[in-house]
């Protein structure tokens, strides 16, 4: 596996070539500082990029066109990088040894159509094209509710803090829907190609000189920029006092979620110590979490912790019972307290290094999770992944103690299912 | 040892058979670092009663599932989540209708966690209180499934297709249900299912083939081979319980769901090459590339869409959810594709190419060629070698000829609708 990253001006290119994998996969990111009320553009955007192209014009056109190029997966994914909204493209295709000659640019050729070749007239995109996406957007929106333990967390966010990007909900707004038009959106096209940082991504049988030339012909990025908003949220003051927000939904289930910001943690402590504690804490089956709220006192079914090192942030969620809420809390509560306390075995500690080093591992069996990993090194400094396995393993209790009584429990959020049926 | 070449995808399977009647499947890869184990009976919710001494036995339902949780009880006190995390292991199980399985995906310690997970799924330790501990557990999880609006839409239509059939039942019971069963229910199914002939081992990976082998038969030779018990299946009579109904949600968006019961007598072809038939004529009709999904997106009516066909014993199923904003247009619509079928050949041969494609992008990875022969083996009681032979296969003429005596008669359709519109 050989992995090469180069600045073109226009853009980065990262190409990871290895035999390992009987497909290519190629990412186009797109980022730009996020804005509260673009979020919503944003998707559409993307969305509606692959509705139609000036060569196909509808949608049943372009999947057989990507069918035609023996099943080439080409889809988008919009999301939040700490300051930034962050737009991939993403191709998969399998290798022309298992196609024929030739399919694999001729897939790029069809992305590059779909970015730089979209269907409009006029310098606007096509209302009748711009109602579907709206219409299909506007019924997710509808249905945010849907999934109770997603609604929890945005919920949870927004209650945490409506100024932060934190609490900016991915799915958009609906008054911000109401607000697009095929002119107004044409117009935010042309500043993501423009303005935008873009990388490139290609993980396969391919060498980086050979991806120059298929992207010199085929992708036109032109304006050189530079970034100047750090990726990394700024926090916000603590809360003196927790906040303790409730919403009633008409489920049987309560869904909690608590937020508990990072306060000024090292750069180390946010790539390693910190990095274990959230394992230890509610990584998975083996975690205190799972063991004391679930399997000891029966409180739930699920139940974990997730960190995010952008946001700076640990999040905990759980689906309870919602008498036993209070009961949830507090356990929670005292298992933090017990950790910043020095409450943890050498045993944990080496369980969270073991599921680390596995996770490491599996970087490379993935080209998804390549493309994450290149893409977290450039973005937070982060050291390559053969470094940190060494570095973590030398992470002791105190440093990981020290780092967790930096994690304050600050906003509680329970969505209170109303519902009571022991059926 | 049987050796079985995967056609066209340049695989090999090795089957072994154990005296005791216990199947092992291995399929390696030498250019990855993990492996994923699959150790599972082919018990699960689908077994409504059986004869045990003589006698007719209804066990409470859920119990199959319920059965999963607490083979993770040990009488050492050590959780088998705690001994797979010291090598940074990740172990779950998973029950479903017709299997029950357990498995763990690792990176390393390959020969001590495939001991141990032969070992632990062997080793009931069922007790009142430990039995009793899940109860609360298991309710939360059977509440967080209710308050999921799609499945609700599921389980309801499930009630309208099936008079007595497992498959109206929810796999993981009812709480009153579940509320039932004791450590005997346990111990009773646990010793009429976990029998080497009704099991079976899969791996998928980095390992090798005789030491996998010589654990296997260390570990589960010495299992006496015993005969399964006397299993009663219910009639299911052909039609429908209900062929339609309204149902009120709180929901924002409607929803439906469409439902055609097919006597497996009626049609002309059995198996893996029925299942593609089938597949292969609702893809045409309803795939992404359908001239229905075009015509669908037009008029703005489908927004999120979800099919398949289920295999029950004496049926074959065809579901169709769909999220929609005109519950009744749709309908119509969807009436209409079946009775006006048309499968162009140029549209069949474009679905050859893209299944062929996928299944060189599926033995790409392990989870995924694990989830294909998992599959395989539950429902072919084997692992399909010839599957892209078998599509080649596929003609015009002969999906034309399977469908002239295909029984498309038995419709079920429900509605979910917004609460407020019941007034």
């Amino acid at each position: 596996m050989k992995s090469t990253r180069k600045d073109l001006g226009s853009y980065n290119l990262q190409v990871i070539e290895t035999k390992k994998f009987r497909t290519l996969t190629m990412r186009i990111d797109f980022h730009s500082p996020i804005q509260k009320n673009e979020i919503t553009k944003r998707n559409i955007l993307s969305d509606i990029l692959l509705q139609s192209t000036k060569e196909y014009p509808t949608k049943r056109d372009m999947i057989i066109a990507s069918e035609n190029l023996y099943a080439a997966d080409i889809y988008n994914h919009t999301q939040r990088v700490g300051n930034y909204i962050m737009t991939s493209f993403i191709l998969q295709v399998l290798d022309d040894k298992y196609t024929e000659k030739g399919n694999f640019e001729k897939a790029i050729e069809f992305l590059g159509k779909i970015l730089f070749d979209p269907d409009v007239e006029e310098n606007s995109f096509k209302e009748e094209k711009l109602s579907i996406v709206k219409k299909n957007c506007s019924v997710a929106l509808s249905s945010i509710k849907e999934d109770a333990g997603e609604y929890a967390f945005i919920r949870l966010k927004e209650a945490y803090g409506k100024e932060s990007p934190i609490s900016y909900r991915m799915m958009g707004y609906k008054e911000d829907l109401e607000e697009i038009t095929g002119k107004n959106l044409y117009e935010y096209y042309k500043k993501m190609l423009d303005q935008d940082f873009v990388d490139i991504y290609m993980v396969g049988d391919i060498s980086i000189d050979k991806a120059l030339s298929i992207l010199k012909k085929q992708m036109k990025f032109r304006k050189v920029k530079k970034k100047k908003v750090p990726y990394e949220v700024e926090q916000k003051p603590l809360r003196k006092k927790k906040l303790i927000a409730r919403e009633k939904i008409e489920n049987t289930q309560s869904k909690l979620a608590i937020a508990c910001p990072i306060k000024k943690a090292k750069d180390y402590e946010k790539n390693y110590p910190l990095v274990l504690a959230n394992i230890i804490l509610g990584g998975g089956v083996d975690s205190k979490l799972f063991r004391d709220v679930r399997e000891k006192k029966s409180l739930c079914y699920s139940i974990y912790s997730s960190y995010s090192k952008l946001d700076q942030m640990f999040f905990i969620a759980s689906g309870i019972d919602r008498e036993n809420y209070d009961k949830t809390v507090e356990e929670i509560t005292k298992i933090i307290e017990n950790m910043q306390k020095g409450k943890m075995t050498e045993k944990e500690i080496k369980v969270a290094k073991e599921f680390y080093q596995t996770s490491l591992t599996n970087i490379e069996e993935n080209p998804m999770s390549l493309i994450r990993e290149y893409l977290t090194q450039a973005l937070t400094g982060l050291e390559p992944y053969e470094e940190r396995a060494s570095k973590m393993n030398k992470v002791t209790k105190q440093q990981i103690v020290r780092a967790i009584k930096k994690v304050k429990m600050d906003t509680i959020y329970l969505l209170e299912g109303e519902k009571n049926e022991d059926n | 040892m049987k050796i079985i070449e995967i056609a066209n995808l340049d695989k090999t399977c090795y089957q072994e058979t154990l005296k005791n009647g216990l199947e092992v499947y291995m399929i390696t890869y030498e250019d990855k670092k993990n492996y994923f184990i699959s150790y599972a009976t082919k018990y699960g919710s689908d077994i409504l009663s059986f004869e045990v001494d003589g006698k007719l036995y209804t066990p409470p339902l859920g119990i199959a599932h319920y059965l999963e949780h607490k083979l993770f009880e040990e009488e050492s006190g050590e959780d088998p989540f705690t001994f797979f995390s010291r090598s940074g292991t990740d172990a779950n199980a998973s029950t479903s209708y017709d299997n029950t399985q357990y498995i763990c995906l690792g990176t390393k310690n390959f020969k001590e966690n495939l001991k141990y997970l032969l070992t632990f799924v062997n080793h009931p330790f069922f007790t009142d209180k430990n039995v009793e501990k899940e109860k609360g557990i298991i309710s939360e999880e059977i509440k967080m499934y209710q308050d999921i609006p799609d499945y609700k839409l599921e389980m309801t239509l499930r009630e309208n297709i099936y008079h007595n059939s497992s498959r109206k039942y929810d796999i993981a019971g009812t709480i009153k249900e579940i509320k039932k069963i004791t450590k005997e229910d346990l111990y009773k199914c646990y010793e009429s299912f976990y029998i080497p002939s009704n099991m079976f081992i899969l791996i998928t990976g980095n390992f090798k083939i005789e030491e996998a082998l010589e654990i296997i038969k260390e570990t589960l030779e010495e299992k006496e081979g015993k005969l399964l018990p006397k299993i009663m299946i219910p009639k299911e009579p052909k039609e429908v319980v209900k062929k339609e109904e309204t149902i009120y949600e709180n929901i924002e968006v409607p929803k439906i769901g469409y439902a055609i019961k097919v006597p497996k007598s009626s049609l002309n072809k059995k198996g893996v090459e029925r299942d593609l038939y089938l597949n292969m004529i609702t893809t045409i009709l309803f795939g992404s590339s359908s001239e229905f999904q075009e015509r669908m997106r037009q008029k703005k009516i489908l927004n999120d869409y979800d099919m398949q066909w289920e295999e029950e014993h004496s049926y074959k199923t065809f579901y169709f959810f769909a999220t929609t904003t005109s519950p009744e247009e749709l309908i119509h619509e969807i009436d209409y594709e079946w009775e006006h079928l048309a499968l162009s050949k140029a549209n069949i041969d474009r679905m050859k190419k893209v299944w062929i494609a996928n299944e060189g992008k599926m033995i790409d990875h392990i989870e995924k060629t694990q989830a294909n022969f998992f599959d395989d083996i539950i429902e072919y009681q084997k692992i399909i070698e010839n599957r892209v032979p078998l599509i080649r296969k596929i003609t015009k003429k002969g999906l034309e000829e399977f469908l002239e005596k295909i029984d498309l008669s038995n419709r079920s359709i429900l509605k979910m609708l917004k609460k407020e519109e019941k007034e």
